[in-house]
């Protein structure tokens, strides 16, 4: 892990972050805004796997959390997951396939939105289960098909170190080349 | 070797995931939820006038292109705000007598509104930050006088309720957020009571416990109650009656209200010091 990678992520996690809550929060339609979180790990473990998917979904997720009314650590939690299950899940596919983004950040961010409403609902927040999980779906979906490349470009500049293609993860021997 | 790699990838997100559901645990636990909403608390401080000044970079560039497109718009919009100034100006100078003669009355009456409790004004930040949650943000907090649980008003009534105040700024939940309930009254005299739900951002809220024969028209207020340790001071409008049906066999009258404030107009809201008696 070189610390060249790990600043760049944290700016690339701040970068979304603004864009999220100033830009990306004015263009609600139909009660609901796009939700750029998710392709934050999507685009990580794409990138380099299921572990570095699973920590840059930890701290992006824990960074939202703490500018969200939601409950703190909820994002971090969903965020770990939903890192680790694309990594795992795409690590058999050819990364250059070019519908291998939109599909995990359309899936991906679908999932992780119903995964969080659920968890948030068994812990004590029922209000978010009463929204419209169509609208929100149909939101999510077309975002993040839409903003996936340039989320994805940006991940690949911050998990790009030094020597090229150092991740958050050591380097060892059979590790994935993205 | 892979199976080590595999070993370890699996251990990392595990301590992850334990350390996602510590913090949560923390969050919710009454008794350590001072610690994360601390942290909250530093970290929106500094990133309140972050966000402020992306948004002063971006908000010109914005506004520059949607009025260069919508020029046509913006200019009969315009002109329409100008003879509505025009006319609210003329309505205000006639309303003024009979304002200061309500004015007058309410004092007399020693009626529990506004009026008698001191308010704090603020400016909304941030609104629907989260799909999941009717929330807005304010520019005031702690240091200004705003504190968790107090009531928040705006053009019209009651707006919500400040669950989360910070150095400089505070998370107010709007009354349609599906965890929002508030006891009101309503009828003649006030002497009919309900509980208005929150049904989630975009919809309606429901008035619930009213039982079948209670008088109800379209259009009636409900003000909030103001009974021993509510949350809310009494008289504040909360809704009005949209539409009601009786299921039949049903204990209670279905019934759907719509917030007496204008939840889409919330630049500027009060903040009401008020604290619950015990």
């Amino acid at each position: 892990m070189t610390a060249r990678s790990i600043v760049r992520v944290a700016l690339v996690i701040f970068v979304v972050l603004m864009v999220q809550q100033t830009m990306m929060v004015a263009l609600r339609i139909g009660g609901v805004h796009p939700d750029l979180l998710w392709l934050l790990p999507i685009t990580a473990a794409l990138a380099d796997g299921p572990e570095t998917g699973g920590i840059v979904g930890f701290w992006s997720g824990l960074v939202f959390d703490l500018v969200l009314p939601t409950p703190f650590g909820l994002s971090a939690l969903v965020g770990c997951l939903l890192g680790y299950a694309v990594g795992a899940l795409t690590a058999a596919v050819d990364p250059r396939t070019t519908w291998l983004k939109p599909v995990a950040a359309l899936t991906g961010s679908v999932a992780a939105d119903m995964l969080f409403a659920v968890l948030g609902a068994i812990l004590g927040q029922p209000q978010m289960v009463q929204i419209d999980f169509v609208a929100l779906f149909l939101m999510v979906s077309i975002s993040s098909v839409v903003f996936v490349l340039p989320v994805s470009r940006l991940m690949r500049w911050a998990l790009a170190g030094e020597n090229n293609r150092h991740s958050l993860v050591p380097a060892e021997t059979g590790s994935r080349i993205w | 070797m892979a199976r080590s790699r595999r070993s370890r990838r699996t251990l990392t997100v595990i301590v992850l995931v334990v350390v996602s559901l510590s913090l949560i645990s923390l969050d919710l636990n009454g008794r350590t939820h001072s610690l994360t909403s601390g942290i909250k608390s530093v970290a929106n401080d500094i990133y309140s006038p972050l966000r402020q000044g992306v948004e002063d970079i971006i908000n010109p560039i914005g506004n520059f292109f949607a009025g260069a497109f919508n020029y046509g718009a913006v200019q009969s919009e315009n002109e329409q705000l100008q003879r509505q100034i025009g006319q609210l100006r003329a309505t205000q100078a006639e309303k003024g007598f009979e304002q200061n003669q309500l004015r007058e009355l309410t004092q007399l009456e020693s009626l529990p509104f506004l009026n008698s409790l001191p308010t704090v004004t603020a400016q909304t930040q941030d609104q629907y930050s989260s799909n999941f949650t009717a929330t807005i943000t304010l520019d005031k907090g702690r240091a200004d006088g705003v504190d968790v649980g107090y009531p928040v008003v705006g053009a019209g009534g009651l707006v919500g309720q400040v669950i989360q105040s910070f150095h400089h700024t505070s998370v107010v939940r709007l009354i349609t957020d599906g965890q929002f309930k508030v006891g009101v009254v309503f009828g003649p005299g006030n002497k009919y009571a309900a509980i208005v739900d929150g049904q989630g951002p975009g919809s309606d809220l429901t008035a619930d416990l009213v039982s079948p024969g209670t008088p109800l028209r379209r259009g009636q207020t409900m003000y909030t109650s103001g009974l021993q340790a509510a949350a809310f001071p009494p008289g504040i409008p909360v809704a009005t009656v949209s539409s009601f049906h009786t299921p039949s066999g049903a204990s209670q009258i279905s019934i759907t209200v719509e917030p007496s404030a204008n939840l889409n107009q919330l630049a500027y809201v009060d903040v009401v010091q008020w604290v619950p008696n015990a």
